[in-house]
């Protein structure tokens, strides 16, 4: 099938594969990435997986659904799938999101608005499926058809022409990971619908009620951050061996004798970090701690189970996981008596405490929730540290996290950081607000099974890639050495694999890094430069 | 009588029809927070910031502006600012047909104030009326204008636009030949039979006093006719995008009131904690309330 010969019921339609993705229809990349041959074919799944997973959306896998053996079980799974759905729209399954949702079923007008602000359909080449209202209407058209009283009448007159079976179910639910919630759509929607919201409770349908989810973000993902501590598997006794790690290399990069303050009651702060910077870039929370004490502040990391992980997966996929971490999180801070808790540099887990959560925590567990962008801040700008700009005199552009910037309002105090401390600053466009996913959101980044992490660099990272392009274009030249701040776990991982995809260190000299890193390469007082470069 | 009667009904059905659409919204729990910005109300971060990127913001006054909501939603209701900023091809039928649709309001508002006054026993020639008729056969004019350009345009757009042909379905070309014929009726019926107006004021009239009026053009019969039809039909599709406007921006994008301890936002999320949920998944506790299924070990 091609690209705009797809109508709404194809989906219900059997066929080996509904889209063939082709790199010569991707979005054009900017220089040096304009050849035709800088994007090779695109990784296929192998027979065998094809045959044991339901791969027909798009030949690429995100949550790998083995396929039904009889018949039977089809019908069964697509009798789970309607169960779910009624119950998606009653008050006691879903008081969560019921209006929300319910407005943005009732009220699209498919003026298409929303289309072109979608880094996933634009970046793709504008595949019909990936429209940010394909999804929805396709659910809209299940909802009117099968769920309404009378849908079925009509059905095609209204646009509800669809045919619910284990096709269109099992598409649906990898079409509900061809969206990384970045709710750029949204904001654009004249009505204010939400494409967005509505990709969040079909992911919410297929957890809650089927058990369906990518292994990552459930049995690996919140499902061991309730059980281990962490969705890294990093247990509280290993944490000790890692914080002691941690400060013996803060003594070999710096000189500096730093014990982390760990479960120290009544502090001030309890920071907690994303636990992936622990193991994939030390130097993060290594900053903070850096920062931290020459700030002076009163501060403390937590060693209990899900205490040193800020992550919530739930937030992506599943209301009732949500909650159970965010509820832990909100009782270890209670338990230590802190002030406030201050979220490291992990956008999702931001807005999950911050902004989501609010309506879940409650009584004496409601402990103030802060980011720690406005936290350093505080601390650069107010002269708490003795900084020297100069020290960061190389380009460096900042990239904005979706959910703390759009989805939480945290727009200008990492600016005024990297504009205090960066004389080379530059920002990508668009930015702040209507900046652009780095295509890892909702979990895409910490998903590397079968051929996901190809579309998720090639496809959903692709806009962002071409605005770090564009943002350099005047210093591309690979023997000037370029920085993008990403002050997010997440987004870290995803421009990292964006940038190791297109070896952009070797053929742009481009590199990237956190927020805090920049500042302890500021400080005067470290002699060394905290800023690592890749060696070529 | 029977166009008194059938207007009377398109009338009543819109009522209680919207009514319900509001209370039903109205009535929905309190849901947790999905605010996008910018967020107007935030005094000084046109930017699109928060009350987060204060320090320590829960111990400051936030500074709130609700004038600020008024002025964003102003200009985004009557010039569908979203669709001239974001996609200008379409904001070229839809904005004379949005505006149209305003215009032919406006003109039915002075109408029935003009009616009101000729009730109240004001001579038609005196300055009042005349001003009130005036103002209606202007804004009728523009409106129907307007209304007729747009409905056209939205029914080229949505036939020929490859991205608004792929979605459309039979009962939106219908919705607009529907609303096409309303607005082109109207025109005629202004052009033909009632220019100035007056038999559709004294039509306004009858309405309010119910006595039957004897509307003598066909053009305007056909026009009451589908005008009432349509006002019975519209509170049952996704045109009452009216409706969900305010709530999808007040109620969800704007949404960022805070819940503090003691708050009635807290006895609200206290009181939904506490419903018993059916999610059957394995990980889930069917049978059991949101807050046992959270704080519960897991399995």
């Amino acid at each position: 099938m091609k690209a705009g010969k797809i109508r709404l019921k194809d989906i219900g339609k059997p066929s080996d594969q509904m889209v063939k993705l082709n790199p010569a229809d991707f979005m054009r990349l900017p220089y040096p990435y304009d050849k035709a041959d800088s994007d090779p074919d695109f990784k296929q799944l192998t027979e065998d997986q094809k045959k044991r997973y339901e791969a027909s959306l798009d030949g690429v896998l995100a949550i790998s659904i083995p396929k039904p053996e009889t018949k039977g079980e089809e019908d069964e799974l697509v009798r789970k799938f309607l169960s779910g759905l009624e119950k998606l729209l009653t008050k006691e399954n879903n008081w969560t999101f019921l209006q929300p949702l319910s407005l943005s079923l009732e009220y699209c007008a498919k003026c298409q608005t929303c289309n072109e602000a979608c880094p996933i359909y634009t970046g793709s080449g504008k595949q019909e499926i990936y429209r940010p209202t394909y999804r929805s209407e396709v659910l809209r058209a299940i909802v009117n058809k099968y769920i309404k009283k009378g849908g079925k009448t009509f059905a095609k007159f209204s646009g509800n022409d669809i045919d619910l079976n284990w096709t269109t179910v099992a598409r649906l639910a990898e079409l509900a990971y061809r969206c990384t919630l970045c709710r750029r759509c949204a904001q654009t929607c004249p009505i204010g619908v939400d494409n967005g919201l509505i990709t969040h409770e079909l992911r919410k349908l297929f957890s809650q009620e089927m058990g369906i989810a990518p292994v990552e973000i459930h049995t690996l993902g919140s499902m061991k951050h309730l059980k281990a501590g962490s969705s890294t598997g990093l247990m509280p006794v290993a944490l000790k061996d890692t914080i002691e790690f941690l400060e013996d290399d803060i003594k070999d990069r710096t000189g500096l004798d730093i014990k982390f303050p760990m479960d120290k009651e009544g502090a001030d702060i309890l920071l907690i970090h994303n636990a992936g910077e622990f193991l994939s870039w030390p130097e993060n929370p290594m900053a903070f701690a850096i920062i931290f004490e020459a700030a002076g502040l009163n501060w403390t990391l937590s060693s209990d189970l899900l205490g040193y992980d800020a992550v919530n997966y739930g937030l992506w996929y599943d209301d009732v996981q949500f909650a159970r971490v965010a509820v832990r999180h909100a009782q270890i801070a209670k338990k230590l008596g802190v002030k406030k808790i201050v979220i490291g540099e992990c956008g999702h887990a931001h807005k999950a405490i911050s902004v989501i959560a609010d309506r879940i925590i409650t009584g004496e567990i409601n402990i103030p929730r802060e980011s720690s962008y406005t936290l350093l801040e505080d601390i650069v700008c107010n002269g708490k540290l003795n900084l020297d700009p100069k020290k960061n005199d190389f380009p460096v552009t900042l990239h904005d996290p979706c959910n703390v910037t759009r989805l939480m309002g945290v727009v200008e105090p990492q600016r005024r950081v990297i504009r205090k401390i960066c004389p080379q600053f530059r920002e990508m466009e668009p930015h702040g607000v209507k900046n652009y996913c780095c295509g890892g959101g909702s979990g895409f980044a910490i998903m590397p099974s079968m051929n996901f992490p190809d579309w998720r660099t090639r496809i959903s990272g692709r806009m962002k890639f071409k605005q770090i392009l564009d943002a350099f274009q005047d210093v591309i030249d690979p023997s000037i050495n370029k920085m993008v701040c990403a002050p997010c776990s997440n987004c870290k991982g995803a421009i990292r694999e964006i940038l190791n995809h297109y070896n952009a260190w070797e053929k742009c000299g481009i590199s990237y890094t956190g927020l805090v890193e920049f500042i302890v390469n500021a400080m005067v007082d470290i002699k060394e430069p905290y800023i690592e470069w890749p060696e070529m | 009588m029977l166009l008194l009667m059938l207007s009377y009904l398109g009338l009543a059905v819109f009522i209680v029809v919207v009514l319900g659409k509001i209370i039903k919204y109205l009535r929905m729990p309190l849901h947790v927070r999905w605010e996008l910005y910018p967020v107007p109300h935030e005094k000084g971060r046109e930017y699109g910031g928060s009350y987060f990127e204060e320090l320590n913001w829960w111990e400051k006054p936030i500074k709130r502006s609700s004038l600020s909501q008024v002025k964003f939603m102003i200009p985004e209701i009557l010039f569908v600012r979203a669709l001239y900023h974001d996609n200008r091809k379409l904001w070229y039928a839809s904005f004379p047909f949005h505006f149209g649709i305003y215009m032919v309001i406006g003109c039915l508002g002075l109408l029935f104030i003009g009616a009101i006054v000729n009730i109240a026993g004001l001579s038609p020639q005196s300055a009042i009326p005349v001003l009130l008729q005036s103002l209606a056969i202007i804004f009728g004019a523009i409106g129907l204008i307007l209304g007729t350009i747009g409905a056209i345009g939205l029914l080229l757009r949505r036939t020929f636009d490859k991205d608004l042909r792929a979605f459309a379905a039979p009962i939106d070309y219908f919705n607009l030949v529907f609303i096409l014929a309303i607005f082109l009726t109207g025109l005629i019926a202004w052009f033909s039979y009632d220019s100035a107006l007056t038999v559709s004021r004294d039509y306004m009239r009858g309405l309010i006093t119910f006595s039957p009026v004897v509307v003598g053009g066909s053009s305007l019969v056909a026009h009451i006719i589908l005008l009432s039809l349509f006002i019975m039909y519209l509170p049952f599709t996704h045109m009452t995008h009216f409706i969900g406007k305010y709530f999808t921006w007040h109620e969800v994008r704007w949404d960022d009131r805070i819940n503090t301890r003691g708050s009635a936002i807290e006895a609200k999320v206290n009181k939904l904690l506490n419903v018993k949920q059916s999610w059957s998944a394995p990980h889930m506790k069917p049978g059991k309330t949101w807050a046992e299924t959270a704080t519960e070990e897991v399995e």
